[in-house]
């Protein structure tokens, strides 16, 4: 077969609705492509830990603390199951936590802002978690059968992560003025970089025509902040909490709530490596990575033990 | 050894008595029970799990339905009498994945495979071959201490947490905000 028949016989297996698995022929912009969203989406699981595990020991009651505790150990292991999902395209693991703490790969730009109080922990989970399964979902309807199903594993997981969000937040708008305001303010600080979390207008996403295409992602990111927006305003309406945009309306003729327009500079700014945080994560991540040595070292020495 | 890259192992993951292994991932470990531990804390951190399987990577022969539509049939390279026996995972829908279908006897992996693929009711999506000597197999005795504390944890399931019924509440008797300012501390 020359390439051009494999590439249609490939895209009329994925036209057909069939998975994609390992050792199939694949065109390798397909594999480039994946390799890069899903060792991109592990890494985002691991710095993802980062943000709320500096809560844990903050926490303001034992149930939140182990709440809380569950919710870090479930970052880390979709992390893993990610890593695992990227293996089978042929890069290492190594590979790509080299490329994580060279600050060569990327992350989800999210994970560069700070969680300041106790109520962040509650809007990371409402926002940030309800933006992610949205995302998740449609991944696990991708045509490659292994990031699929990882996907299918962590959304059923992940749904708790949400509820647990919003329960800390319904706690402290019910609670005195000073923890409401809390709320307020971490909803404040949340909501844009929430909406950047979807990434560029599908008019300026190079490379989202391919994703679609090849039945990677299956819906765009406009379309998805759309619904994130849609069902996110009756829930902050319910809880009388105002999200900081002034344009925000509810458009009759569509159904959609209309929001302003996205500061794409501090997105830009942000992925590029001049976040709030992002110098402190990756210190984080290779210290975490260093100060492991003697745990790694310890378990290859019981292996090699006669 | 290098810093982190141990040898992968593939995790099969037994969600109640009687049904069969499926396939979950893999992780990485210098050594079978180190990968097991691993797989308990990667792959079972809910409750649904009976039993763990894990084998090295590097010991799995198999292939997809193209690739194996390229096997040659019978292929008996392989000298000796076929008695290393192979365990035989099989993925027969589109959005399953590989799940213990049973076992074969052959002289090495590429027979397996071939008698695998003989021995299949219908086509595979995909087929794997893994000699039942390299793997590595919890013990029923040790189902409790290893599954158990999963069971302990309810709160990792969403059905914990009754967020629509408070929504509805709030709906329906919205927060007076404006007394919010006068109420005093913890009710």
């Amino acid at each position: 077969m020359t390439d051009d028949e494999r590439l249609a016989h490939f895209e009329a297996r994925i036209g057909r609705g069939e998975k994609i698995e390992p050792g199939d022929w694949m065109p390798p912009e397909y594999r480039r492509q994946l390799i890069r969203m899903i060792s991109q989406h592990a890494h985002s699981e691991i710095v993802g830990m980062l943000p709320e595990g500096g809560w844990i020991t903050m926490a303001p009651s034992l149930r939140r603390k182990l709440v809380l505790v569950a919710k870090v150990q479930d970052e880390g292991g979709h992390g893993q199951y990610l890593y695992h999902a990227a293996e089978t395209l042929g890069i290492s693991r190594e590979e790509m936590i080299e490329a994580l703490h060279s600050g060569k790969a990327k992350y989800s730009s999210i994970f560069n802002y700070p969680a300041r109080s106790w109520a962040d922990i509650g809007v990371i989970g409402w926002f940030v978690d309800g933006a992610a399964i949205l995302n998740q979902t449609m991944l696990a309807r991708s045509s490659y059968g292994p990031y699929a199903r990882a996907m299918v594993r962590i959304s059923a997981e992940e749904s708790f992560h949400n509820k647990q969000g919003i329960e800390i937040v319904l706690a402290l708008i019910e609670g005195t003025p000073t923890q409401r305001a809390m709320a307020q303010d971490a909803v404040n600080r949340w909501w844009w970089p929430t909406l950047m979390m979807f990434g560029p207008h599908d008019s300026e996403s190079p490379n989202t025509p391919a994703l679609v295409r090849w039945g990677i992602k299956t819906r765009s990111n406009d379309e998805l902040r759309q619904e994130f927006v849609n069902q996110t305003v009756p829930q902050a309406e319910a809880m009388r909490l105002s999200l900081p945009d002034p344009d925000l309306r509810f458009d009759e003729s569509t159904g959609n709530w209309r929001f302003g327009e996205i500061d794409w500079g501090e997105f830009w700014r942000v992925v590029g490596g001049d976040g709030p945080c992002n110098r402190e994560r990756l210190q984080a991540r290779r210290a975490a990575h260093e100060d492991g040595l003697w745990v790694r070292e310890a378990m290859a020495a019981y292996a090699a033990r006669a | 050894m290098s810093d982190t890259q141990w040898p992968r192992y593939e995790v099969f993951v037994q969600e109640r008595p009687g049904r069969p292994h499926q396939h979950a991932g893999s992780v990485h470990a210098p050594d079978p029970e180190m990968a097991l531990l691993n797989a308990r804390d990667v792959f079972v951190r809910r409750p649904e799990c009976a039993s763990l399987w894990v084998a090295p990577s590097a010991t799995v022969r198999g292939g997809t339905a193209e690739e194996l539509s390229q096997l040659v049939a019978a292929p008996v390279s392989e000298e000796g009498s076929p008695d290393i026996e192979y365990l035989v995972f099989a993925k027969l829908e589109e959005r399953g994945t590989l799940a213990h279908v049973g076992e074969v006897h052959a002289t090495g992996p590429d027979d397996a495979l071939a008698a695998a693929k003989a021995a299949a009711s219908r086509p595979p999506l995909a087929l794997w071959v893994v000699p039942a000597a390299r793997v590595e197999r919890t013990l029923p005795e040790e189902a409790a201490s290893m599954f158990d504390p999963s069971r302990h944890k309810p709160f990792r399931d969403q059905a914990f947490y009754h967020i629509q019924t408070a929504l509805r509440r709030l709906r329906r008797d919205p927060l007076p905000i404006a007394s919010l300012q006068n109420r005093g501390k913890k009710r």
